[in-house]
């Protein structure tokens, strides 16, 4: 089976695997106390049996749950994702609105994490008993340990009332004019603090889990070879060594990801970035459970297609894979 | 005849859980321009450390090159800077090891890791070094070198894949060649494939090789001249002939033995017991003592060995002198030469 099947039987299991998420998040949600007809009713000034009837009736709530759920699976299929009970507005586009911002702050800190993480673990592992070696581990150690709200809290001290450097808030100037250009660059200075915060937890695990992999690699047979070809010691580490040495580091990323949107969300609530992290948290408030259901499931399909990426970037990265999977 | 590359009192020590353990307790070895040495020895006896030695590749830490010198035609390579080693690594000297398996970058085809090295030392395009490459794998004796050149390491066998290092390796004309137990990890029909391959190129190449092994049946067969290495020590070395016609050494003698159906027997019978193999082990660095490390595995060994570690050689001759000769460190030889 070549490279499209793979993709193919891959996309297979993804949707499989969506569908079963929703169905899980669906019968979940209905199983926890409280009752959204009076939510409804309550928005609405007053609850009269006869208005909570009406509602249950308009929201379809009087059904068997397992005839909600084959309306709501059938659905997400068309893409109808149902309406809010809070907004009254397609829950797509609410989602639609916040999708982006969330996107951009996930996949920025991932960079920072990676890009910051691995640097810190491959210059900790050229010498494994230095002193930057021992601050990298004791830095991931408490990296790992600390919560992301105090992170954040600590980086909005450090940045609101000492340092301001960076806006602590929104994703946008109010009041901003100027071109696209200006307006991305807004953009980034706003995303800045969000995505440190969200990437410095992540940061610590990816520091520790390359220093540890790279100081394998290093003592690789292929990597005493490459010395002896006569290449620098920065060929050596920087081409031979760590394109091994990443390849767990990407197995981890794809993990990652869905713990990193997890994240997202306590990240937004704290500098409230308008992302669907927020939404995802007012709708728990709320008790609008369309919403919840609607962000769940792109959260879920976030994390599916970040794990295909994943896979496909990890069969380009090993050879040993891509034959591998070939030959099966 | 100057040597191409000369070894001279060299020490290597490693710091260990044990402290200060001395790996190389200063060794002296010639490789002739065009010659094939070989160093045999049991395992951990020293052969890859003075392998990376003459490659400037010690791991240090843990390994420190104490004293002595490595000459390389006139200059003390012990001395270079590291950007003169990276000059001479891969082009001058290059080295092939035991591990063909896991030598090979795995990420990397075949060609892509031969050319790298070619566009290294040379003043050639990418292209060219890509073509040099599949011309190499020809040489080498790789089918399809082309379709070859762009496979990767998991797709070749063993054998294949030391035809690719030994490509590597040759790939910008060096003019020594240390393999290092190339053979080891391969089954025998491909053994002798790669030994033949090896003598080809040196015929082809002029380059010196040497030849490290646990084997007498690999120096039989390859060497022109052996170091016959103990504990961190050359204990003998001369023609291979001579010392396999004429083992002085009783462990040289034991390696003799265990070379399997070579008829050699009757003519090392008659000087020693025979040994099918030599009871024992190498005895762990850091616990040598003052006198010879064979001591407790020799079959010949008295008071003196316990006391006095044997000089290599008849006393007073230098080590240039050896060369052609036949030198051995052991009391018992020694009276045996003098009665
Ligand atoms: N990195 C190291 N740290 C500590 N000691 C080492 C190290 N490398 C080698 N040594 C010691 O140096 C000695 C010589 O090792 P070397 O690898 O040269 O043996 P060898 O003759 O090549 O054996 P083999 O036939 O098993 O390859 C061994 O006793 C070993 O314990
Ligand atoms: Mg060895």
């Amino acid at each position: 089976m070549g490279a499209s099947g793979y993709i193919l039987r891959r996309l297979g299991y993804g949707v499989i695997l969506l569908l079963g998420v929703v169905v899980l998040n669906f019968l979940l949600i209905h199983a926890a106390p409280g009752d959204p007809a009076e939510v409804i009713a309550g928005e609405m000034g007053g609850a009269t049996q006869e208005m909570m009837d009406k509602i249950r009736a308009d929201y379809g709530l009087d059904k068997p749950l397992i005839v909600q759920l084959g309306l709501y699976l059938g659905g997400v299929v068309t893409g109808d994702l149902g309406e809010s009970y809070f907004f009254n507005q397609p829950v797509i586009e609410l989602i639609g609105a916040r999708i982006v911002p969330t996107i951009l702050l996930v996949v920025a800190a991932q960079m920072i994490a990676i890009t910051l993480g691995v640097g810190m673990g491959v210059l900790a592992a050229r010498r494994p008993q230095g002193a930057w070696s021992a601050f990298v581990s004791v830095f991931s150690t408490i990296g790992y340990a600390a919560p992301v709200f105090w992170t954040g809290l600590m980086l909005i001290i450090l940045f609101a009332s000492m340092l301001p450097l960076f806006p602590v808030e929104g994703m946008e100037s109010a009041r901003f004019s100027g071109g696209p250009i200006l307006y991305a660059l807004d953009v980034l200075h706003h995303l800045f603090l969000p995505a440190l915060t969200l990437g410095i937890i992540f940061l610590a695990q990816y520091a520790r889990l390359s220093r540890a992999s790279m100081i394998d690699v290093l003592g690789a047979d292929y990597v005493r070879t490459a010395r002896a070809k006569g290449l620098s010691e920065r060929k050596v580490t920087f081409k031979h060594a760590l394109r091994n040495a990443v390849l767990p580091i990407m197995t981890v990323a794809g993990i990652q990801f869905g713990n990193l949107i997890s994240g997202a969300l306590l990240v937004e609530t704290v500098f409230n970035w308008p992302g669907m992290g927020r939404l995802a948290f007012d709708s728990v408030l709320r008790r609008d459970y369309p919403t919840l259901l609607g962000v769940l499931f792109f959260a879920a399909l976030m994390v599916v297609v970040a794990n295909l990426l994943t896979d496909l970037g990890y069969r380009l990265a090993d050879p040993r894979i891509r034959t591998g999977g070939s030959r099966k | 005849m100057d040597p191409l590359l000369s070894v001279r009192d060299l020490k290597v020590e490693f710091d260990t859980r044990h402290g200060r353990v001395t790996a190389l307790a200063g060794i002296s070895l010639d490789v002739m321009p065009g010659e094939t040495l070989g160093i045999v020895g049991e395992s951990g006896c020293g052969k890859s450390i003075t392998a990376l030695a003459m490659m400037g590749l010690i791991p240090n830490p843990p390994g420190h090159l104490t004293d002595g010198q490595i000459v390389f035609e006139g200059e003390d390579i012990t001395r270079a800077s590291p950007r003169r080693m990276r000059q001479l690594r891969g082009r001058d000297i290059s080295m092939i090891f035991q591990e063909p398996m896991t030598s090979l970058n795995p990420v990397f085809t075949a060609g892509d890791q031969i050319a790298e090295a070619i566009m290294l030392h040379q003043d050639v395009s990418k292209k060219e070094a890509w073509e040099e490459a599949v011309e190499l794998l020809r040489v080498v004796g790789i089918p399809e070198p082309r379709r070859r050149a762009a496979s990767y390491p998991h797709e070749m066998s063993g054998g294949m894949r030391q035809r690719v290092m030994i490509a590597m390796a040759i790939s910008c004309r060096p003019k020594v060649l240390i393999a290092d137990e190339p053979t080891t990890a391969l089954d025998v029909t491909v053994q002798a494939q790669i030994f033949d391959l090896m003598r080809d190129i040196q015929e082809k190449f002029g380059v010196a090789i040497v030849m490290i092994t646990h084997d007498m049946g690999a120096i039989a067969e390859m060497a022109d001249r052996v170091a016959v290495m103990y504990a961190g020590r050359v204990i003998e070395q001369g023609r291979a002939d001579d010392i396999l016609d004429d083992p002085r050494h009783p462990y040289t003698s034991g390696l003799i033995g265990c070379i399997p159906a070579l008829g050699r027997e009757a003519a090392s019978a008659e000087r020693l017991p025979p040994l099918a193999e030599i009871p024992g082990v190498v005895p762990p660095l850091h616990l040598l003592g003052a006198g010879c490390a064979f001591a407790d595995r020799c079959p010949l060994v008295h008071d003196r060995c316990r006391r006095e570690r044997p000089p290599l050689a008849p006393h007073g001759m230098a080590a240039q002198e050896f060369l052609g000769g036949h030198a051995v460190a052991c009391h018992a030889a020694e009276r045996e030469i003098a009665a």
